[in-house]
């Protein structure tokens, strides 16, 4: 039974109020997912902390080369910067598709991870961004690739009632590199994507110095394409190359079958499209186009 | 064309602020003093025998007031459709449901339901009731429910026919129009099961007071029917039962002609029970697997041509999948087969069809009725039969379609048509010039152009009793009620009859204002469904309003001395006919007394003095609506993405032949809202079950209704044919902008592919594999 509803004004605050309320305390952001899953039983929690009066959580900034997306920066914000747009294109086109308008005018970049859907569209996107997420908690703070922040299907590693994720960062992408978001649903909104494929790429002289591809829902959380960045490193810049190692992406994915979403079978044959797109798209982000 | 001075105009809508500002009323934001919430245990299974069901601790749950199950409450057969109040002989109405019975017939099936004083404890106390079920076979797919082996789900209706009922319309000889025909197409299309997904859910509240009077608010489309099956089902005279809208619902689309699912009779039976006002609101997902959805089914189409393109020959036949109740499952083969054969001159035609009983969710009325699971189909083997005979679809339609006063199968006649112009400029909207060159050879994305066309009704005449009725009072100060049974479900009925009682009576539309949808103020109506409101109604208004403008200017005759057929009512003052108008002694008092020599007077004085002396105008319309055909062409442009099988709508061109548009704002807003749905019904809406009976879509997540991002261009346009048979010649508006456009969007796929595809809707998947396969 919800009894409490508290505004820390810092982090150590929020972290502090998850403390002394010893694990019945929760962080609420957006509170687009945690609101309907309180009432259906999914969530027991005595007390939210809510994060959004933390200024500095509401803040994308740049700093050295590297951006930082607070856990208050709601889906549109990301989606809206002119920043987000420009050094981290697949970011903006992920935040862009989650839910509708009015959803992501409330719910956060960081609550999508947290909440960790196999195929939750800012993590797909921050996968192959690099994202590293910042950890506060009692003890101190930590470092967590976004990559490993799942703990298996709809399970995050971080735990809402003693942690915090305050940000995630991640390299702004340079001259020559490229980002880019692709996403195959049933309508423009309100739908879970029945895959999706986020890429980025370094280039140089007319060749791939390397290449970063998470494709989701292909496993648990969003799933490297190992191969297919294997391929690419190193290889020309050309239509084969990407063909092939859209093809080899399918190494690493395991697409269950759904009812709803599609069966395996569709989703493994169109798979290699959807990478084939996000990369030809992430390589003409980076200024260059395949010959 | 005549001009009017409020019909034809696209005034605002009555209810826009209110509904705009939240502040109009629906069923779902009702409460009444002492009212309880209730909400209903339903079945699991998909068929099974309940042994045995125990409420006593549901009954003992604190806030517990009332536990409704099939062994308190009447067991009265009912239909929940309207059908049951106006079948008329020698056909029977299927009565084949119980409030709750001890067979539950498909997942969702009513069991019981408690009424408590918040909506958690009666929540709750569902879950203390315990039941014993006998699981029995179930059957999901039609086909199969028609084989020997097939569990009966009825037992009075042995062959899974609802009522045995097989509709058949012979139409000339079509064994001979086949033999004598050059060419002969055959096709079967699988249609799916579609949802109103209307906004508001089923709702009702219920009073019964001490003297045993029954009110109901609810989100019937139909107040005066449902009144009926209340009565039926209670044993209460029907004087004693209200029904009324509160004063409107959140849309409806067919899925509440009659009662809204179970809503009224539950709470009904437990506002008899507890003794107290008793709510119900159902959740999304119950309004998804326990209302009635669009019949799914299987539809053959043959069609035989000359070898000029005539049609000679066609042969209709549709299986439905009626569900697990009848509904409107007589009748919706019936205006399926009716309307598949009114489209096209056609000598020599027969129709086959029925519903069939199986374990999933009733299907019932849905806007087009039928229609749209005859188009999808005919429509593609129209062009089919147009790539074989070399020619232009277009112009094979042009060369076939129906003409006024050509003969066809229904029992009315075909009073008009603007087809052709539809046809014509919509073909102008689309580009049809430029159909089979929009492809780059090696393209991934291609692009197509397809067409569509058909008619429909303007009311539910001949297939069931079809009258109308309405009132209009000229008050003392001259302004004017009008009281009419019909809802107004968002279609904008309460804007456009006003509009017409304007016109009828020579007033301003803020002088008009309206009493609707409740059965003890306003007389008897069949309610608003088969796209009849604005036609039968308004007829009625109309009769109406020229009983009330004779009676007024009858005593203005009177009071100016002059025959009543010399004068004119027009911006609320009567006048002699050429004559200006003047001499306005308002205010002198003269006037009142009727003492000055006049050549006009306003009607708010006129109405007034008219009760000085003991008199008001009381306008009476009593009709038996005729019926005619709307009719419509869409043309669809779409791209398919060759690589994904995902198909993207580009534009719909929808052009309607509507007779008279009396508020074309409101008519085109109509008929985008069609469109929409017909886009959904061709690509993406379908509810599924799983191998147990299930349904896999039953949120509004998981079932693909198209979102605002989703709409592509969409040019309506209207033409105007001024039907002799309707009000100011207007003909039904509210179903047709779906009933072509899944034909038009197939049409248009196989243009970009080559594919023809016999089976909707094209999700990508589907698209995908037969892409692959065509590849091969």
């Amino acid at each position: 039974m919800l009894q409490d509803y508290l505004f820390p004004e810092t982090i150590s605050e929020a972290v502090s109020f998850l403390k002394s309320n010893e694990g019945q305390a929760r962080i609420i952001a957006g509170g687009t997912d945690l609101l309907l899953d309180i009432p259906e039983g999914k969530i027991k929690t005595s007390c939210l902390v809510d994060i959004t009066r933390i200024p500095e959580l509401s803040k994308i900034t740049l700093e050295d080369g590297v951006i930082s997306i607070g856990a208050a920066v709601t889906h549109n914000q990301a989606a809206n910067s002119e920043l987000i747009q420009e050094k981290a294109a697949a970011l903006a086109q992920a935040a862009s598709c989650v839910g509708s308008y009015q959803i992501r005018n409330s719910a956060t970049v960081i609550g999508n991870v947290c909440n960790a859907q196999p195929a939750a569209d800012t993590a797909v996107a921050l996968v192959a961004l690099g994202a590293v997420a910042e950890i506060a908690n009692p003890g101190g703070t930590e470092y967590v690739p976004v990559e490993k922040m799942y703990a298996g299907v709809g399970k995050s590693t971080i735990d809402s009632a003693s942690q915090l994720v305050t940000r995630v960062s991640f390299p702004a992408a340079q001259k020559k590199q490229g980002t880019a978001f692709v996403r195959l649903h049933q309508r423009k909104a309100l739908a879970l994507p029945m895959l999706n494929v986020a890429a980025m790429v370094a280039l140089e002289g007319g060749k791939f110095l390397w290449a970063r591809i998470a494709m989701a829902p292909v496993g648990p959380g969003p799933v490297r394409a190992l191969s297919a960045e294997e391929i690419l490193k190193g290889a020309e810049v050309t239509p084969e190359v990407i063909e092939k190692a859209a093809q080899s992406a399918l190494e690493q994915a395991n697409p269950r079958s759904s009812a709803l979403r599609g069966s395996k079978e569709y989703r493994t044959s169109v798979l290699p499209v959807l990478v084939r797109r996000a990369l030809e798209q992430a390589v003409a982000n980076a200024g260059s186009s395949c010959k | 064309m005549k001009e009017y001075n409020v019909v034809g105009h696209s005034v605002r809508r009555l209810d826009a602020v209110e509904k705009a500002t939240g502040t109009a009323g629906f069923t779902s934001d009702m409460k009444l003093p002492g009212m309880l919430y209730a909400k209903v245990l339903r079945s699991p299974y998909a068929h099974a025998r309940i042994l045995s069901i125990d409420t006593s601790e549901a009954e003992k749950l604190p806030g517990v007031k009332a536990v409704a199950t099939h062994k308190n409450t009447p067991r009265e057969l009912f239909n929940t459709s309207a059908t049951m109040t106006f079948t008329v002989p020698p056909m029977v109405p299927v009565l084949d449901q119980y409030i709750f019975d001890n067979v539950v017939r498909y997942v969702g099936d009513e069991v019981a339901a408690v009424a408590a004083v918040t909506e958690k404890i009666a929540e709750a106390a569902l879950k203390l009731i315990k039941v014993e079920y006998e699981l029995l076979p179930a059957v999901f797919d039609p086909l199969e429910a028609m084989t020997p082996e097939a569990p009966v789900i009825h037992e009075s209706h042995k062959k899974n026919i609802p009522g045995g009922e097989v509709i058949q319309i012979p139409y000339g000889d079509a064994e001979k129009g086949f033999a004598e025909s050059d060419l002969i197409i055959e096709k079967t299309f699988k249609v799916p099961v579609q949802k109103q997904a209307q906004m508001e859910t089923q709702a009702a509240v219920a009073q019964v007071g001490l003297d045993g009077k029954i009110t109901v608010w609810s989100t019937t489309q139909t107040p005066h029917p449902t009144k009926m099956i209340l009565a039926k089902i209670f044993s209460v005279p029907e004087s004693k039962i209200r029904v009324l809208n509160p004063p409107y619902i959140g849309g409806g689309f067919g899925v509440r002609i009659g009662l809204s699912a179970k809503a009224e009779p539950i709470a009904v039976a437990l506002s008899m029970l507890a003794k107290k006002p008793v709510k119900i609101v159902y959740t999304r997902k119950e309004d998804f697997i326990a209302s009635d959805t669009r019949h799914a089914g299987y539809v053959t189409v043959k069609l035989g041509a000359k070898k000029d393109g005539a049609f000679h020959a066609m042969y209709l036949k549709a299986i439905l999948n009626g569900g697990a109740y009848c509904s409107f499952s007589c009748e919706t083969p019936g205006v399926l087969g009716c309307m598949g054969m009114a489209v096209y001159r056609i000598p020599n035609q027969f129709y086959y069809g029925h519903s069939v009983y199986t374990n999933t969710t009733p299907s019932g009325a849905m806007r087009g009725f039928g229609n749209p699971q005859a188009m999808y189909p005919i429509e593609s083997v129209v062009d089919m039969m147009a790539e074989q005979l070399g020619m232009d679809p277009l112009e094979l339609r042009l060369k076939n379609i129906m003409q006024v006063g050509d003969p066809w199968p229904l029992p009315y006649k075909c009073s008009s048509t603007g087809l052709a112009e539809c046809i014509a400029k919509g073909a102008r909207s689309i580009g049809w010039e430029k159909r089979g060159k929009l492809n780059k050879p090696g393209a991934k994305k291609l692009r197509g152009i397809g067409m569509g066309v058909g008619t429909h009704c303007s009311n539910a005449w001949p297939w069931c009793g079809d009258y109308d009725n309405a009132y209009i009072t000229v008050q003392q100060d001259g302004s004017i009620h009008l009281a009419t049974g019909v809802p107004d479900m968002g279609t904008g009925t309460s804007t456009s009859l006003p509009q017409i009682a304007a016109e009828v009576m020579g007033v301003g539309l803020d002088k008009v204002s309206i009493t609707f949808a409740d059965s003890a103020s306003t007389p008897f109506t069949i309610g608003s469904h088969a796209s009849r409101t604005l036609y039968a109604a308004g007829t009625a208004v109309v009769e109406a309003a020229r009983d009330a403008r004779k009676q007024v200017l009858e005593y203005a005759g009177e009071f100016l001395k002059v025959a009543p057929e010399r004068l004119e009512l027009k911006d609320s003052v009567i006048y002699v006919t050429g004559q200006a108008v003047g001499n306005d002694c308002s205010g002198s008092g003269v006037c009142q007394t009727g003492e000055s020599e006049r050549k006009s007077i306003s009607l708010k004085e006129l109405a007034y003095n008219a009760h000085l002396r003991n008199k008001q105008f009381i306008g009476v319309g009593r009709i038996v609506p005729d019926n005619a055909p709307p009719w419509h062409a869409h043309f669809a442009e779409v791209e398919v993405d060759t690589e994904l099988g995902q198909i993207r709508v580009i534009k719909v061109a929808a052009v309607h032949d509507v007779g008279k548009a009396v508020n074309p704002m409101i008519v085109e807003g109509q008929i985008e809202g069609g469109v929409l749905m017909g886009i959904g019904y061709a690509l993406s809406e379908e509810i599924k079950y799983d191998e147990k009976g299930k349904q896999l879509h039953d949120s509004f997540h998981k079932y693909m209704l198209a979102t605002a991002d989703d709409t592509p261009e969409i040019d309506v346009m209207i033409v105007e044919s001024n039907d002799p048979t309707g009000p100011f010649g207007a003909k039904g508006v509210g179903e047709t902008g779906l009933v072509p456009t899944a034909a038009a969007i197939a049409n248009a796929v196989y243009d970009a592919t080559g594919i023809r595809f016999t089976e909707i809707p094209l999700t990508e998947e589907r698209v995908f594999r037969a892409l692959a396969e065509n590849r091969k």
